[in-house]
């Protein structure tokens, strides 16, 4: 039986395809609203309580939201995702809308999906490359 | 050049540019995805099953990024998938032509074919004078890069081989005047406002010889005959009429194949009686 089985090539390197490209970050991402207050700095608060829908990391630490922008007591959140195939998209952007809409303070808010720059690995926070650690990624 | 900030501000002219330009871009995506799905769970191995999936799911986001720069003109998803006639669709015939029954060579070079060429695309919509088309194009790049590098993996593991020889010459031989029409135009006079509006900064013509200056030594380096001639000197390649099959898809001539398709993508969306697509839901409603 087991004379079948070719021996495996000594050169052979585990899966030639599994390459996690780094990619650059961005200077000013991830953005995590720390420097925000009031109004803004309660939606940032907000934000931090949804999580990934695959893994549990919040979606700002994974580096998801751009940017929180309040105008007379309208919210806009700038957020992307980390796969254009993404297929809870509808869920996650309006997860993010409503939860924003909802802060004491805000009035509406308004969701922009961007692409670039594009999300990388190098978006992820500290906390969230601790959470990703814990949940089993080597990251 | 221009950009052209504001949907509301575009004149008629502009708008037919970008409209047409989005869709030769999104439909090519959504049509290659929707057949590049027939394998699941029908590729050679696991791993190139997954590949496979992987990269139907990459098209169908890419195809969702350009559909949805298409709603700054006033269209909505579920018209632009779902209830669109058929004959409205841009994409090219290569993408919908369906696969030799069980040819995994056909899968293989078809998407080399393709891949070469929208690599050349995306570079050409780089500087796009829409902002959000220019935007979009890193993240697609960033994703299509893995697979040109898996289509071409593969096209030479076959090409080591025999039998997976012969199956790329004749996958060759019949998908290569289809994918010729990945660079023919809906309207030859919108195809020139597309360039002058700077929404694309290469004409398809030059596109067409560009990708012909990859792909051609490509595969002749891998011993696989080219079933017409293109080159015109040593480096210089064209596209001729004479190169092109009957039904181009982007003037909305269509083979058989592609009403099948359509009407099989459509069908629960038709016969559910819908009227917009149907969501994940965080908790069903």
């Amino acid at each position: 039986m087991s004379s079948e089985i070719p021996d495996p090539d000594a050169d052979a390197t585990p899966c030639a395809y599994t390459d996690y490209r780094e990619g650059e970050g961005a200077e000013e991402l991830p953005a995590t609203g720390e420097d925000a207050t009031g109004v803004e700095a309660d939606v940032w608060d907000a934000l931090y309580g949804i999580e990934d829908p695959e893994m549990p990391i919040s979606i700002v630490d994974l580096g998801l939201i751009y940017g929180v922008t309040l105008e007379d007591g309208h919210a806009i959140v700038d957020m992307t995702l980390t796969y254009s195939g993404c297929p809870a998209r509808d869920m996650l952007t309006e997860q993010v809308q409503e939860t924003a809409a909802d802060v004491e303070g805000v009035d509406g808010a308004e969701l922009r999906l961007v692409w670039s720059p594009e999300w990388t690995i190098e978006m992820v926070t500290e906390q969230g490359k601790e959470d990703l650690r814990e949940f089993g990624l080597s990251i | 050049m221009a950009a052209l900030e504001n949907p509301a501000d575009l004149d008629e002219r502009e708008r037919e540019a970008l409209e047409t330009l989005l869709k030769r871009l999104a439909d090519d995506e959504f049509v290659l995805a929707e057949r590049y799905t027939e394998w699941q769970v029908r590729a050679p191995s696991l791993e190139s099953d997954l590949a496979l999936a992987n990269n139907a799911q990459d098209e169908l986001g890419h195809a969702r990024l350009w559909y949805d720069v298409l709603e700054d003109l006033g269209f909505e998803e579920q018209e632009l998938v779902y209830e669109r006639d058929p004959a409205d669709f841009r994409h090219a015939t290569l993408v919908e032509l369906p696969f030799e029954e069980g040819d995994w060579a056909d899968a293989v070079l078809r998407s080399y074919l393709y891949d070469a060429a929208e690599e050349l695309r995306l570079e050409a919509l780089e500087d796009s004078s829409y902002p959000k088309i220019a935007d979009r194009v890193g993240k697609i790049q960033s994703e299509e890069a893995y697979h040109l590098e898996h289509a071409q993996n593969w096209v030479e593991r076959l090409a080591d081989g025999e039998e997976g020889h012969q199956r790329l010459q004749d996958a060759l031989d019949r998908l290569f005047p289809h994918a010729l029409t990945l660079f023919e135009p809906v309207d030859p006079d919108v195809e020139t406002d597309i360039v002058d509006l700077g929404l694309r900064d290469a004409t398809l013509e030059e596109l067409g010889e560009e990708w012909l200056s990859i792909v051609v030594p490509y595969l002749e380096s891998l011993e696989l005959e080219l079933p017409v001639s293109s080159q015109v000197d040593d480096d210089t390649f064209e596209i001729t009429e004479e190169m092109l099959p009957e039904k181009r898809g982007r003037d909305g001539s269509h083979t058989d194949a592609w009403a099948d398709l359509h009407d099989e993508l459509t069908h629960t969306y038709r016969d559910l009686g819908r009227s917009e697509t149907t969501k994940i839901m965080e908790k069903p409603e």
